[in-house]
């Protein structure tokens, strides 16, 4: 056989291996990677969280919100991969989830500025990249469900970035700072169990 | 001509047979299902739909909500969204305590005097300085959170419980402001009295039930 057949032939089976932290679609490991977004509910709170905190800062920041948080995520995620092994940072991720949220629930109070939203939407998403790909090294497939999964947040940011769009009435920007202490108080929570059931 | 075609059979009378074996078995296995279901549990642990139920399946954390978003509309702007804002994280908070295992003395007389002085705030009317209202409202939350937060099941998914609880929790607030709403119209200022009464009852039902 051929290099780049042999090639083609690994990465397809590579591909057809089951994830163990995977719910398996049927749609093979881009699916895969898509549906992690959606079963992972820590994940889609830190995106709806970020993405509440960028809508109450304006237009100028939540452009860019749709390209700066899922390519964060990928970084993130392809150094997971090269880790090697799962990282255990639950409990990390929420109280960050919950400190997100918190951020959401006073944002027009606390007036944070533009660079600090950057960077904290930055370094939040590299980090949660980072533990989404450590937990799928080592794993057939990885590599497309962390590209599933990129871009099921990059079109999930894209959505709810239209629905959200800046300026709010007065009603949703309550109706989003009420939102921001939902999660708020599910982190706060989930930080209690898992200090209970660490997982 | 003039004559429709039918299948001879037709004017054969049908001989009634009992029911086939197969459709038995069928109609057998469509209904047993359901009869499992008779000792299944109602809020099985970890899972948005019991996470949901939780909050609301509770008399005195559903009036006890309620007259938070009641007591809200009775305060006006701010406090109409602050104290709706601030209940989930303090309630977390002492769900969260209840996690760690740190004990609360009298969270029972704590949520029935929820309702009580809560109800009683809306059935007068009375308008306390935000900050104290606010920290009423957050006294009364711990309790409610310590006491969820003890009865949280060991469950798969811990978050989407929590989620959903949080949800079901803002909703019933949400319900309470609705209701207040209704003060804008004639006659709605004295229904929601009622409602402050009714709430206030239920709280003097339950701070009697926890003192016995």
């Amino acid at each position: 056989m051929s290099g780049p057949g042999t090639a083609a032939a690994l990465w397809s089976a590579l591909g057809s291996l089951p994830l163990a932290h995977l719910v398996p679609t049927g749609l093979g490991p881009w699916g895969d990677g898509m549906a992690r977004l959606m079963l992972q509910p820590l994940d889609l709170l830190l995106l709806v969280a970020l993405v509440l905190l960028a809508v109450q800062n304006g237009r100028s920041w939540s452009d860019r919100l749709a390209l700066v948080l899922p390519l964060s995520w990928l970084v993130g995620g392809l150094g997971g991969l090269l880790v090697g092994r799962e990282l255990h940072l639950a409990l990390l991720c929420a109280a960050l989830v919950t400190a997100v949220g918190v951020l959401a629930a006073l944002e027009p109070a606390l007036r944070l500025g533009k660079r600090f939203l950057r960077g904290g939407t930055a370094a939040l998403s590299l980090l949660f990249g980072l533990v989404a790909g450590s937990s799928l090294a080592g794993h057939g497939g990885a590599l497309q469900a962390l590209l599933g999964e990129a871009v099921a947040i990059a079109v999930v940011t894209a959505l709810l970035l239209m629905a959200l769009d800046p300026p709010h009435p007065r009603w949703l920007a309550l109706g989003l700072r009420l939102i921001g202490s939902w999660i708020a108080a599910s982190g706060l929570l989930m930080l209690g169990w898992l200090s209970r059931q660490p997982l | 001509m003039g004559q429709c075609w039918r299948p001879s059979s037709w004017s054969v009378p049908r001989r009634h047979s009992p029911l086939p074996p197969a459709l038995v078995v069928l109609v057998a296995a469509v209904l047993a299902p359901a009869a499992a279901w008779a000792h299944a549990d109602l809020h099985p642990g970890g899972g948005l739909v019991a996470g949901f139920l939780h909050p609301i399946t509770g008399l005195d954390h559903v009036v006890a909500m309620v007259a938070v978003g009641l007591w809200g509309a009775v305060l006006g702007p701010p406090a109409l969204w602050l104290l709706p804002l601030a209940f989930p994280p303090v309630m977390a908070l002492g769900g969260l305590l209840a996690l760690l295992g740190v004990p609360l003395p009298g969270v029972e007389v704590g949520i029935a005097l929820s309702g009580l002085v809560m109800g009683l705030m809306v059935l007068f009317e009375l308008r306390p300085p935000l900050w104290l209202a606010a920290l009423l409202v957050a006294s009364f939350a711990v309790f409610h959170g310590h006491a969820h937060g003890a009865e949280l099941p060991a469950g798969a998914h811990p978050l989407l419980y929590s989620l959903a609880f949080v949800i079901a929790t803002g909703l019933l607030h949400l319900v309470g402001i609705l209701l207040g709403e209704a003060r804008r119209w004639p006659g709605g200022r004295a229904l929601v009295r009622l409602a402050g009464a009714g709430v206030a009852l239920v709280g003097l039902w339950f701070l009697e039930r926890a003192l016995a």
